[in-house]
C-alpha cells in the first residue's frame, strides 16, 4: 500500500510542497490574538492548535466587498474575480462543511461567476480539531469535502485524499512519507444540526421576544457564519461618470435586509429572528429542509449577547433563565 | 452637461469636513469637471451667494444668528441641501454639553467674565431647523463617502445608504472585540458604520464618532456597559461626546 502517514518532523517540507499547488494561506494568530487564516510566508507563524478563526474560510470564496460590475458610458465589464492558485491549510471539517454548503448555493445553475472562478483555483486541504465548548458537531467527525486531509496521530499525520488534486499533492509529497496503520475511514459528518419544522418559527417560545430584544443587531452572527451567503448589491455612480457595483456581505437581522420599496418585509426585530431560524435550521428553496448548522460555534462565541437560536428547539421548560 | 453649482460652506464647526473634501486630491480635478463651486469661502475667494445652487453642501452645527442666516439663505436657494458631517447632523461634539450645562455657563467659561458675551445658542442639528435632503456622517466623513455623494449628485441622485453597525466591518477585518474581549466602552453596536472599522483596527475603541446606527439596540448596550462595570455617568458622557441625546430606553 502507498506511504500515507506524514511526521510532524516534516510538516515544513510538506508545507514547501504545497506551496507548488499556489499561494499557501493556514491558520495563523494576528499581532492582537485573534485567529484567523492568512498568507503564511513563515512557517512558524503556522497555529494548527486554534479552535476556531474568527472569520471562516468564506472570506476567500465570496470576499466581504467585491466590485462585481463596472459601467461607462453605453458598456459595462464584469469586475475582476481576484482568483489566484492558492492552497488552504489546516481548515477543520466543520468549515470544509461550510464550504461544501456555500458550493450548493453558488455552484447550483446557474454558477455565481466571481464565486465559481474562485473555488476551480483553491485547493482545500483539511485538519483534525480539538472541540471547545462552543463547538456543536458530533464528536469525531470527519469531513470528505476537501482535496487532502490530514488526520492526527500520534507523532504525524495519516493523509487522506478525496480528490485528484488531493492525490496529486501525495505524488509530490511522497518522499516526505513513510507507511503509517491503516485508519478508520473517514465518516463525513455531514450538517450536523438537524433540520427543523419550519413551522417551529412561529411558535410562542418565550425566548423569542428575549432575544428579540437583546440582540443589538450587530451582524456578528452571521459575518462569522461559515454558511451565512447573504449579500447586498449596491451601485455607487463615479465622477467620471457611469458607475460602480457592489457586493457585500448582509445581515438579516439589519433593518435593510427586508427592506423593500415602500415596505419591509421584516419590520421588526423579531421577525428577522423568526427568519434567520428559518435560513439556518429549515432551508429555503432550493436548499429545503437542509440545516446549513455545521456546528463551529462562532455564532455562540461572537454573540455579545449569548444568543443561541439553538435554545428556541428545545421546550422552554429545559432552558435556563 | 451644465456643470452642477456647488456652494460648501460651515456652520459652528471646525471645517474638518470641508478640509477632507479638499484633501480628495484623486478626485478634485474630476469634480471640478463635473461641477462649479459657486460658494466655497474656505478654498476661493469671490464666492456669490445670490445664486441658484444645485446643492448646498453645508457642515457644522446651528449655534448663531449668523449660522440660521446663512443655512436659511442656502435652504431656500438650494435644490438639495447635505447635512455634512457629525456636527450638521447631531449637534457633534459642540454640542456634546447641550444636556449637562447652559449655554450661558459656557459662555462665560470661555469668555469670561466680559460685558458682552457672543449671541448663541445651544448647537443643534440642519433638521432642527431646515429640511435636509442628504446626509453624510462622520467626524469627518470618510473620503469615500463624499466621492461617493458628489458623484451622485453629478448624476442627479443620492447614494444608497449603509445602515449596519461598525461591529459588522469590525468583525470582517477579524479585529479584536474591544468590548467582548477587552472589556472595554466600545460603541461599536451602536454607532453607524463605513468606516470600516477605523479606529478599533488600531486597537482604539469605537467613540461612536458616526453617530447612531438604523434602530440602535441603546438600552441593550447601556445594558452591555454597566454589566462590564462602566458607571451610568461615564458611559452617558462617553455617548454624548457626538451626539448630545440619546434614548437611553431605546430597543429598536
Amino acid at each position: 500500500m502507498a506511504n500515507n502517514f506524514l511526521k510532524t518532523s516534516r510538516l515544513d517540507q510538506f508545507l514547501d510542497a504545497l506551496r507548488l499547488f499556489g499561494e499557501l494561506h493556514a491558520p495563523t494568530t494576528s499581532e492582537s490574538g485573534v485567529h484567523r487564516f492568512s498568507l503564511l510566508d513563515d512557517p512558524a507563524d503556522l497555529n494548527l492548535d486554534y479552535r476556531r478563526t474568527q472569520i471562516p474560510p468564506k472570506k476567500y470564496l465570496l470576499p466581504f466587498r467585491e466590485e462585481i460590475l463596472h459601467c461607462a458610458g453605453d458598456t459595462y465589464r464584469e469586475g475582476h474575480c481576484g482568483a489566484v492558485d492558492m492552497v488552504l491549510f489546516g481548515v477543520h471539517s466543520c468549515d470544509l462543511e461550510g464550504i461544501a454548503y456555500l458550493d450548493r448555493v453558488f455552484l447550483a445553475d446557474p454558477a455565481d461567476p466571481g464565486y465559481s472562478a474562485r473555488r476551480a483555483s483553491l485547493t482545500l486541504v483539511g485538519v483534525t480539531c480539538h472541540p471547545d465548548d462552543f463547538c456543536f458537531c458530533p464528536e469525531g467527525t470527519v469531513s470528505t469535502a476537501c482535496d487532502l486531509f490530514l488526520a492526527a496521530s500520534g507523532d504525524g499525520f495519516h493523509l487522506t485524499s478525496h480528490s485528484v488534486r488531493g492525490n496529486a499533492i501525495l505524488a509530490a509529497a511522497e518522499h516526505l512519507l513513510e507507511e503509517g496503520v491503516p485508519l478508520q475511514p473517514a465518516t463525513s459528518s455531514g450538517l450536523c444540526f438537524p433540520p427543523q419544522d419550519p413551522e417551529l418559527r412561529f411558535s410562542d417560545h418565550p425566548l423569542w421576544e428575549k432575544f428579540a430584544s437583546t440582540c443589538v443587531s450587530c451582524g456578528a452572527c452571521s459575518v462569522c457564519c461559515p454558511t451565512c451567503y447573504c449579500f447586498d448589491v449596491r451601485e455607487y455612480p463615479a465622477l467620471s461618470g457611469g458607475c460602480t457595483r457592489i457586493r457585500e456581505w448582509d445581515n438579516c437581522l439589519f433593518a435593510s435586509h427586508g427592506e423593500v420599496a415602500g415596505a419591509n418585509f421584516r419590520p421588526e426585530r423579531l421577525d428577522r429572528l423568526r427568519y434567520r431560524f428559518l435560513h439556518k435550521y429549515c432551508g429555503f428553496t432550493p436548499l429545503q429542509g437542509i440545516s446549513s448548522c455545521v456546528g463551529c460555534g462562532r455564532c455562540k462565541e461572537v454573540c455579545p449577547v449569548d444568543i443561541d437560536l439553538r435554545e428556541l428547539t428545545v421546550a422552554p421548560k429545559q432552558v435556563q433563565p | 452637461m451644465r456643470p452642477m453649482k456647488l456652494a460648501i460652506t460651515g456652520l459652528t464647526a471646525c471645517s474638518g469636513c470641508q478640509l477632507t473634501l479638499l484633501n480628495c486630491e484623486d478626485e478634485l480635478p474630476e469634480l471640478l469637471a463635473r461641477c462649479e463651486l459657486v460658494y466655497f469661502p474656505l478654498a476661493e475667494s469671490g464666492n456669490k451667494l445670490e445664486v441658484q445652487f444645485d446643492a448646498a453642501i453645508v457642515e457644522g452645527a446651528v449655534s448663531t444668528p449668523k449660522d440660521l442666516e446663512l443655512l436659511f439663505r442656502l435652504r431656500n436657494a438650494s435644490k438639495v441641501l447635505v447635512a455634512y458631517g457629525t456636527c450638521a447632523l447631531f449637534g457633534g461634539v459642540a454640542a456634546m454639553n447641550n444636556m449637562t450645562c447652559s449655554r450661558h455657563d459656557l459662555l462665560q467659561a470661555v469668555f469670561g467674565a466680559a460685558e458682552k458675551l457672543p449671541e448663541s445658542f445651544a448647537p443643534a442639528p440642519l433638521a432642527n431647523y431646515v429640511s435636509v435632503d442628504a446626509v453624510v456622517t462622520g467626524c469627518p466623513p470618510e473620503k469615500q463617502e463624499i466621492a461617493e455623494l458628489l458623484a451622485a449628485l453629478a448624476a442627479g441622485t443620492l447614494p444608497p445608504p449603509r445602515s449596519y453597525p461598525v461591529c459588522t466591518e469590525c468583525r470582517s477585518r477579524e479585529n479584536l472585540c474591544l468590548l467582548l474581549e477587552k472589556n472595554e466602552l466600545c460603541l461599536g453596536p451602536v454607532v453607524q458604520g463605513g468606516c470600516n472599522a477605523r479606529c478599533p483596527a488600531t486597537g482604539i475603541v469605537c467613540e461612536g464618532c458616526r453617530g447612531p446606527v438604523r434602530e440602535a439596540n441603546v438600552a441593550q448596550e447601556l445594558e452591555l456597559l454597566l454589566e462590564r462595570g462602566f458607571g451610568r455617568d461615564e458611559i452617558e458622557r462617553r455617548m454624548s461626546r457626538f451626539k448630545p441625546e440619546w434614548d437611553y430606553g431605546q430597543r429598536h
